[in-house]
């Protein structure tokens, strides 16, 4: 068994950072991506217009039914294809990220502006709002303070979910543990501590966002 | 755009098509088989952090939120590496040269309790839903913690939850892909050593999607039938 | 005032509305009542055009609903409406759930609205809530400050959908005072609840319907004293306890 060794991680420590920089980096692009991405289609599904609705159903439905894994191989075949040239992983992984977190934001948008009753809406119209003055001063507020919770818990994900970028090289910061380990063989020491930098930070973020959720019930 | 031949022959041609079959096989297994097991611990877990009794409680929530704030795929990389480093020597030597499909059970083992920590989440938020008057006309005729639980809450937490655990079948589903980074040979390995020795990429990854896309629509179909089978008139288990 | 020719609407195979007609006059104070489901609400929700209607007409101030050429929107300003569960907005204080469509739709200043909201809530007695978020206000200090948002706009007429309804029985009479005011200030109204002692004192004209149909109508001493209709009698019966 032998003992412990955690030297391997303070002598490895600035290429496991540049890993887990790179991480950040593939989830910022995700979440911001993403998001505005989602924004776009989670309205689409609100909409009477066929030709906007069902384009966006299709997407958000396609991409919900498949493996991430999957997706990410498949832009690591497509994107240097479309773009007539090798656009090298980062480029592919981000591609990936961004589109298919989008279906999920997008369902969390259409849920969250849904949620908000339909006599709202009519309380909204009965003073003579418009349907652009009602969505803008009554809707979307408060469909965005019930939104944030999940918006949270889903930013949270991607960053779990850019481990995955692991499968087509991108340097993040589990394929750099995996790499460490190739040379030292300290499975036990890498892999505990990536596990508990990436607790660390999830815990963090999920915390904040049940206080977030705490303090709006009661601010309402 | 490059230049590109699309082949799609490549899915059902010789010996690729039986790859594909061979994986879409191991996919359904490991899919069966962790859904089933998270399905029971996650019930038990998550029933355990709603009862009154502290200690359990906070062994439930602790287990919910390790196994849901690391990636999967960091878990199990940590099943598949490190954890056999803990064993005694033999053991390990055991594991990796006895037992058949090593690499199957060890992901059985991180994905049943990374998805078992997610069930346990929903049957928590399904339970604290009910009524807390249920509990107490359970336990007024009689009824001790245990029976409440067994005859009265759990029952009624199932059907409360069925939505949110089909959302999560087809998860475990779909997390099984995962499973390819530790050379277990289901339907996305198969599709990428397809690809190796293709180069058909799109056609060899558009193929393993066309799969996962069917079991997506067969597990929505049979739990929508489960749910009518289970359904209580005036219950409402959908939004 | 309010002319409303044989309208009819439908779901499907279930019909909420059945040829319904009736006209309101300037000044009026209509009550509408009868059991669940009878499409009172429905009704009320198609005055002002919240709800469509698949067959006839009504026609507010000499203009149709049905015409494509009405602005709805504009419509609505001549009309304010209060809800069964109050729909204040949650995100906004009491003084900006009064003045904010005042501000975006009349476009009249920030202190002219606001000026008049702190009148308004005067009136339905609770000027020093203004500041407060709804969810700090009990339900009827919520339904008054709903009836003042609605009269905010300076309407014509004031429609109310069962007002009351979702009340604790002590708030009832709180709002039902305001709404006496209203009425005795000359505001036509159209109210659909259940508040019969209400109705006694200040309704013009009462009308009974069930399964979409309007049933009976009657001024409040023929309505009670003399119900031409078994239902509208085993209705009153069974409501006035008394």
């Amino acid at each position: 068994m032998g003992t412990f060794d955690w030297k391997v991680i303070y002598d490895n420590f600035p290429f496991l950072m540049k890993g887990l920089l790179t991480t950040f980096e593939l989830a910022v692009i995700g979440i911001t991506g993403g998001l505005l991405l989602g924004i776009l289609v989670g309205m689409a599904r609100l909409s009477s217009n066929k030709i906007i609705y069902y384009p966006a159903t299709l997407f958000v439905n396609f991409f919900r039914s498949l493996p991430l894994l999957l997706v990410i191989f498949w832009f690591y075949f497509l994107v240097p294809l479309l773009a007539g040239r090798p656009m090298g992983d980062f480029f592919s992984a981000s591609v990936a990220f961004v589109i298919f977190e989008a279906s999920y934001f997008a369902e969390i948008i259409r849920a969250g502006i849904q949620s908000i009753s339909k006599e709202q809406m009519q309380a909204a119209y009965s003073t003579g709002f418009t349907y652009g003055q009602t969505m803008r001063y009554i809707i979307i507020p408060q469909a965005l303070r019930n939104m944030v919770p999940s918006l949270l818990t889903q930013a949270v994900v991607v960053f779990q979910d850019t481990s995955l970028a692991y499968v087509i090289g991108v340097k993040e910061f589990l394929r750099s543990a995996s790499i460490v380990d190739a040379r030292e063989m300290r499975s036990l020491e890498l892999y505990a501590f990536i596990g508990v930098v990436y607790f660390i930070f999830c815990y963090s973020m999920s915390k904040l966002s049940k206080r977030l959720e705490a303090k709006k019930g009661i601010a309402k | 755009m490059l230049s590109y031949d699309f082949k799609w022959s490549i899915l059902w041609a010789d010996p690729y098509g039986s790859w594909m079959l061979q994986g879409i096989w191991v996919t359904i297994q490991l899919g069966l088989i962790c859904w089933f097991i998270a399905l029971f611990l996650g019930t038990l877990i998550g029933t355990l952090r709603v009862t009154p009794w502290k200690p359990f409680r906070l062994f439930a929530t602790g287990y919910t939120e390790l196994f849901r704030d690391i990636p999967l795929l960091v878990q199990l990389f940590f099943w598949y590496f490190a954890a056999p480093r803990i064993l005694p020597h033999s053991w390990e030597m055991y594991l990796y040269r006895e037992i058949p499909n090593s690499e199957f059970w060890i992901v059985v083992i991180g994905l049943s309790l990374y998805t078992s920590s997610r069930v346990a989440e929903h049957i928590r938020a399904g339970m604290q839903s009910i009524p807390d008057d249920q509990y107490n006309a359970a336990l007024s005729t009689g009824f001790t913690q245990f029976q409440t639980y067994r005859y009265v809450i759990i029952p009624y937490a199932i059907r409360l939850v069925i939505p949110p655990l089909t959302t999560e079948c087809l998860t475990v589903f779909k997390n099984t892909s995962l499973a390819m980074t530790v050379a277990v040979l289901e339907t996305t390995f198969m599709s990428q050593q397809i690809e190796a020795y293709t180069f058909h990429g799109i056609e060899a990854t558009t193929g393993a999607c066309v799969v996962y896309m069917i079991i997506t629509l067969v597990v929505v179909m049979i739990m929508g039938l489960v749910e009518k089978r289970l359904a209580v008139p005036g219950l409402i288990t959908r939004r | 005032m309010i002319e409303i020719q044989n309208v009819s609407k439908w779901f499907g195979n279930f019909r909420v509305l059945e040829n319904v007609s009736e006209t309101i006059e300037k000044g009026q104070v209509v009550v509408i009542c009868g059991p669940s489901g009878a499409g009172k609400s429905m009704l009320c929700k198609c005055l002002n055009g919240l709800e469509p209607f698949q067959e006839g007409d009504i026609i507010v101030d000499g203009i149709s609903l049905n015409d494509p050429s009405t602005n709805l929107i504009k419509l609505r300003q001549k009309m304010g409406m209060v809800f069964q569960r109050f729909e204040l907005y949650p995100h906004m204080k009491i003084l900006q759930n009064i003045t904010i469509a005042p501000i975006k739709v009349l476009k009249i200043s920030q202190e002219a609205a606001e000026k008049k909201a702190l009148e308004l809530l005067e009136r339905v007695g609770i000027p020093e809530q203004a500041q407060k978020f709804p969810g700090n206000l009990s339900g009827g200090q919520q339904q008054r400050v709903a009836i003042a948002r609605a009269l905010a706009m300076e309407p014509e007429i004031m429609l109310f959908d069962e007002p009351t309804s979702a009340l604790d029985p002590e708030m009832i009479k709180e709002v039902l005072d305001v709404m006496i005011d209203l009425a005795k200030s000359g505001m036509t109204m159209v109210v659909v609840t259940h508040e019969m002692g209400f109705a006694r004192e200040v309704a013009d004209e009462i009308i009974f319907m069930e399964r979409g149909k309007i049933i009976e109508r009657g001024t409040d001493v023929s309505f009670f004293k003399n119900p031409k209709s078994e239902r509208t009698k085993a209705f009153l019966d069974k409501i006035l306890l008394v």
